[in-house]
């Protein structure tokens, strides 16, 4: 055997054997979530289609090595789910081999990885620790700038305070600017409040057939396609509820197209956008695209046929320990059952599962409803006299980037709680020598919405019950008005006490208090 | 060009394609064929039924209880309690649901005692009881809520069934699986039935499920991750550190001596021999091998009427949507022993693994909501039955001081089974390190010198030249058939050797 034949059989074994362990490692490690053909398994991110593994190897190769942690959007999907670092699993060799298969079997032949790349980046994140954000790459590896179907964009700038779109045509523009990238953003003016703007541009459309196009602005403007308007957002607001979706039949070919936006104050956003006759996914013209509709499944808890929902899970605003309430006239509370304190009452809308019951169900949900009250935070609901009590528990406290805990003494803990046939609850506290039991039941209080509460304490001692915390309050009609919104009436029993930003009842052995609450 | 540099070239060539795992000597293995091959006679030996959930509802399993009459409950991860009737009729089809409880938070570990269902919340543990008889929990009492909990998501809470004493034994994930930034996370603790709450373990990362052997020592699995070179099944031994020091921070409260603080970058068996809390994995479970996240902890005590397989412990696989099995020995005051593949096919990621010790049915539920999973539905409540008919299998290994001794299910055909080059066996371990996961190190491959079959043909004594203390040591039997013709269902096991029995 020649030596150049012999080297061109050695050159190929090699290649088959890194081909080989690239297919290997991803068919070991990768394919639990991205899937053997590379499309993601069951709602995890696919490699497929993603810009992510296409472009420069060292934002794969962090990918791999440290791992990634938050939200990424991939394919116009957004994904919020952690990527283990494979760093300290897999070799240089291995994760050249397993990102030269995953760039050449899913991402269009974007070019093979080498060892040597691999060991360099190693080298230069060697004291990262932590998972890499979707920002924190991409401000370091962006992806290339796609190129629109807006042609030959010119922007226009104009200084001045209107409320409803002027005539451009009657006034002179500051700048006039040529923009190759096919992107429109107000941020191009270089200023924040009392000014307009005027993008005109060739929409290039692919082929004959139907366009519908996605335009929304904070504050107000309107879209000229083939010199009509065919959409206009009126008044001061934000985008979002005013959002137009409208469809043009275009011809293929350049066809004119005009954006006039004005901002009045507060924040500057134009959203444009469009679909084309062979399109899946929105096609976006302007940098902001994040005010589209996520598709965030909502998944409404409410009561049902008049009993009352309940909701146990991390609810913002509550401590962790929270269990929520939706009653069926329309009242909520969300109980803590670290404090032993009712921390939030809203009216409306109870909760949506659908951010804890998607993905892996990451940070807290906000009341969904309306007029939250913060009643309290993450603070003991229920004193007794005479000091901390006698009720062993577990703090936490952060001391610079440091969690430190501790053994601490508290008034009383949580027992559980009762449910009535229409699913009303019975909240239990007990702590040394008293028990207390807080009954919610929904009735209407002064006219109005509301919820009877019962206080009851057994025991040898009085026991206090937090109402209110930090909030201002002032006396109305025989009630209290907290945080400008929420009545609350003494029904019967003792009254409540304002002292010191703190509201509270005392109850003596025995005794029952009796509270009512309605938004006004 | 000189000799001497294509035949370094050569070896570099050979090198490299010597790296992947080391093939048997005789007969060829690929695992992943060989897993799916085993799933294909699945049901010569197990009937796999998927049981209907309450229509529209998304009844993501985490928890599975048994209940008097013959009933079942479920607990989902949205958080909802549910009591179904039927699970055990020939009719699947038939079953008839009642809703429990509703969004209780994550229960992770429930079942049945003296009237009332009691589930371990990520919160919480909590008794709940039907007082009025409508079939739905009007009470609802928290036993015990000492731990912390931050708000993270991936503090999960696992527990246990009741040990011999009435308590429940829980284990605390970290937080985000990386930090402790509450009390507790990254410790095992015991409940007793008056709600006192009971350190007992330190060390835990991110376990996915916990129960007890037959003898009532209480087992979790850990998986992959910092500390955690690979996933494995751990024991809970009263007092012990687990590996990961991440949870120290919580010694302070605990009644404990100093925590061990090990070394990165070591081995595990270095470190424990210096820090004796230090329990090393009873079984590692290799990760892409054998699995990537083992759930549920299962213990068949069914007396054969799951099969072969008495006092041995079935651990869930959430990504595989499979059950492994593992046969456990006690040496030198350790627990080590082996994993097999067992079962799979499933139709989400499993988390929970519930024997019905009575009757012999394996009941298993799960998600693949946040982890993507073989099975690919987004939820399953399965039940594997036994249908009589033993596989032919290794049903356990036990250590020896010079080798191994092979337990099967029938008699093997002597001859083949002989025949030690139908035995080929590598070891290796894991780097002990704060990084994420390790890559499988210090392989070495020692020799099978001899193997003698029982005179009942049901064990096989290796006598193997080179077994390594700390190592993993991966057996693959291949041609060895039993006396009726029958081929391994699963020829493959990984043993992880603690310890060496003395002679």
């Amino acid at each position: 055997m020649r030596p150049s034949s012999l080297l061109a059989l050695l050159a190929s074994a090699a290649l088959l054997s890194a081909a080989e362990d690239g297919a290997q490692v991803y068919n070991t490690l990768c394919v639990a979530c991205h899937g053997p053909d590379g499309k993601g398994l069951n709602g995890l991110p696919p490699l497929v289609g993603s810009e992510w593994p296409k472009g420069p190897a060292e934002r794969s190769i962090k990918i791999v090595l440290n791992g990634m942690t938050g939200p990424v959007e991939v394919a116009g999907m957004t994904y919020n789910i952690d990527m283990p670092p494979q760093g300290a699993v897999l070799s240089d060799e291995k994760i050249a081999a397993a990102l030269t298969y995953v760039r050449d079997k899913f991402a269009g032949g974007a070019g093979a990885v080498t060892p040597a790349q691999v060991a360099a980046v190693r080298a230069q994140t060697a004291k990262r620790a932590t998972p890499w954000t979707a920002a924190e790459l991409l401000k370091a590896h962006p992806f290339p700038p796609a190129k629109t179907a807006l042609k030959n964009l010119v922007g226009m700038m104009y200084k001045g305070e209107w409320k409803t779109l002027p005539d451009f045509s009657a006034l002179k523009p500051a700048l006039m600017e040529d923009f190759n990238a096919g992107v429109i953003d107000p941020a191009q003016s270089g200023l924040k409040d009392h000014f307009a703007m005027v993008w005109t541009a060739q929409f290039e459309a692919k082929e004959d057939g139907k366009y519908n196009f996605v335009f929304d602005c904070d504050d107000f403007g309107a879209l000229y396609v083939g010199g009509e308007r065919i959409a206009e957002i009126k008044g001061i607001g934000p985008v979002g509820g005013r959002r137009k979706e409208v469809p043009v039949i275009l011809k293929k070919g350049l066809t004119p197209i005009r954006i006039e936006y004005v901002e009045f104050a507060g924040h500057e956003v134009v959203v444009l956008g469009y679909k084309g006759p062979k399109d899946k996914e929105i096609k976006w013209l302007s940098k902001t695209k994040a005010n589209a509709p996520k598709p965030r499944v909502s998944i409404p808890i409410e009561a049902k046929d008049g009993v009352t929902a309940v909701y146990r899970n991390f609810i913002a605003g509550v401590s962790p320990r929270g269990l929520g309430f939706g009653f069926p006239n329309g009242m909520n509370i969300a109980y803590s059952a670290d404090s032993l304190a009712a921390e939030l009452i809203w009216s409306g809308k109870f909760m949506d599962g659908g951010h804890h019951w998607t993905d892996r169900g990451s940070g807290t949900e906000p009341p969904a409803g309306t007029s939250v009250v913060k009643l309290s935070a993450d603070a003991q609901g229920v004193l007794l006299e005479g000091g901390a009590g006698s009720v062993q528990r577990f703090a936490r406290e952060k001391q610079g980037n440091e969690w430190t805990f501790s053994a601490v003494k508290v008034a009383a803990e949580f027992k559980g709680y009762d449910l009535d046939a229409a699913g009303n609850p019975t909240f239990r506290a007990a702590g040394e020598g008293v028990s207390l039991t807080d009954a919610w039941i929904p009735e209407a209080i002064g006219g109005k919405p509301g919820l009877k509460r019962t206080l009851k304490s057994e025991g040898d001692r009085p026991v206090t019950v937090v109402l209110a915390r930090d909030l201002a309050s002032e006396g109305a009609d025989g009630a209290t008005v907290l945080g400008g919104s929420l009545s609350l009436r003494p029904l019967s029993g003792p009254q409540p006490k304002a002292a010191d930003k703190l509201l509270t009842v005392t109850l003596k052995p025995g005794e029952t208090a009796v509270l009512g609450y309605s938004f006004r | 060009m000189k000799h001497l540099t294509v035949i370094a070239l050569l070896a570099c060539v050979a090198g490299l394609q010597a790296a992947p795992a080391k093939t048997p000597k005789k007969g060829k293995l690929v695992p992943a064929d060989a897993v799916k091959a085993a799933e294909a006679r699945q049901s010569e030996f197990y009937e796999r039924g998927e049981i209907p959930t309450p229509a529209g509802e998304v009844c993501e399993v985490g928890s599975i209880a048994l209940l008097p009459g013959k009933k079942v409950a479920i607990g989902t991860r949205r958080g909802d309690v549910w009591v179904v009737e039927g699970a055990y009729d020939a009719d699947l089809s038939k079953v008839k649901w009642t809703k429990f409880a509703s969004n209780i938070h994550e229960p992770l570990g429930m079942f049945w005692k003296e009237g009332s269902l009691f589930a371990m919340q990520r919160p919480e543990f909590t008794r709940m009881t039907d007082r009025d008889g409508d079939g739905r929990a009007d009470r609802f009492e928290t036993v015990c809520s000492k731990w912390g909990v931050s708000g993270d998501y991936h503090e999960y809470a696992f527990g246990s069934d009741p040990d011999k004493d009435g308590n429940v034994w829980a284990v605390f994930c970290l937080t985000g699986s990386f930090h402790a930034h509450a009390p507790w996370r990254g410790w095992g603790a015991k409940i007793t039935p008056d709600g006192k709450f009971i350190p007992v373990a330190s060390g835990i990362r991110s376990p996915g499920g916990i129960g007890a052997n037959g003898e009532g020592d209480m087992f979790y699995t850990d998986n992959q991750g910092v500390w955690n070179g690979s996933s494995s099944l751990k024991w809970l031994r009263p007092g012990s550190f687990q590996g990961n020091p991440t949870g120290n921070k919580s010694y302070a409260l605990a009644d404990f001596p100093a925590p061990p603080e090990p070394q990165s970058g070591s081995r595990i068996l270095t470190e424990r021999l210096n820090h004796p809390a230090f329990v090393p994995p009873a079984v590692f479970l290799p990760h892409g091998k054998v699995g990537n996240s083992p759930s549920g902890v299962g213990c068949d005590l069914a007396r054969g009427k799951f099969g072969p397989w008495q006092g041995q412990i079935l651990v869930g696989e959430q990504t595989a949507s499979q059950v492994q099995r593992v046969a456990l020995e006690k040496v030198n005051g350790l627990y080590q022993g082996a994993v097999f593949h067992f079962l799979g096919g499933f139709e989400a990621g499993l988390v929970p693994v519930r024997m019905d010790q009575e009757d012999g049915t394996l009941f298993v539920g799960g998600t693949n909501r946040g982890w993507g999973s073989r099975g690919s539905k987004p939820f399953t409540f399965e039940r594997v039955r036994f249908k009589g008919r033993t596989p032919f299998e290794m049903r356990a290994i036990a250590a020896k001081h010079d080798g191994f001794e092979i337990e099967f299910t029938h008699p093997v055909d002597a001859a083949a089974a002989a025949d030690v080059e139908n035995y080929a066996l590598d070891t290796f371990t894991y780097i002990y390190q704060s990084s994420y996961g390790s890559p499988e190190v210090d392989q070495t491959e020692p020799t099978v010198k001899s193997a003698v079959v029982s005179a009942d043909g049901l064990r096989v004594r290796l006598v193997v030249d080179g077994l390594v203390r700390g190592h993993v040591h991966h057996l693959v039997v291949t041609d060895v058939k039993s006396k009726s013709g029958d081929a391994l269902w699963h020829p493959e096991a990984w043993y992880t050797l603690n310890e060496i029995p003395a002679k």
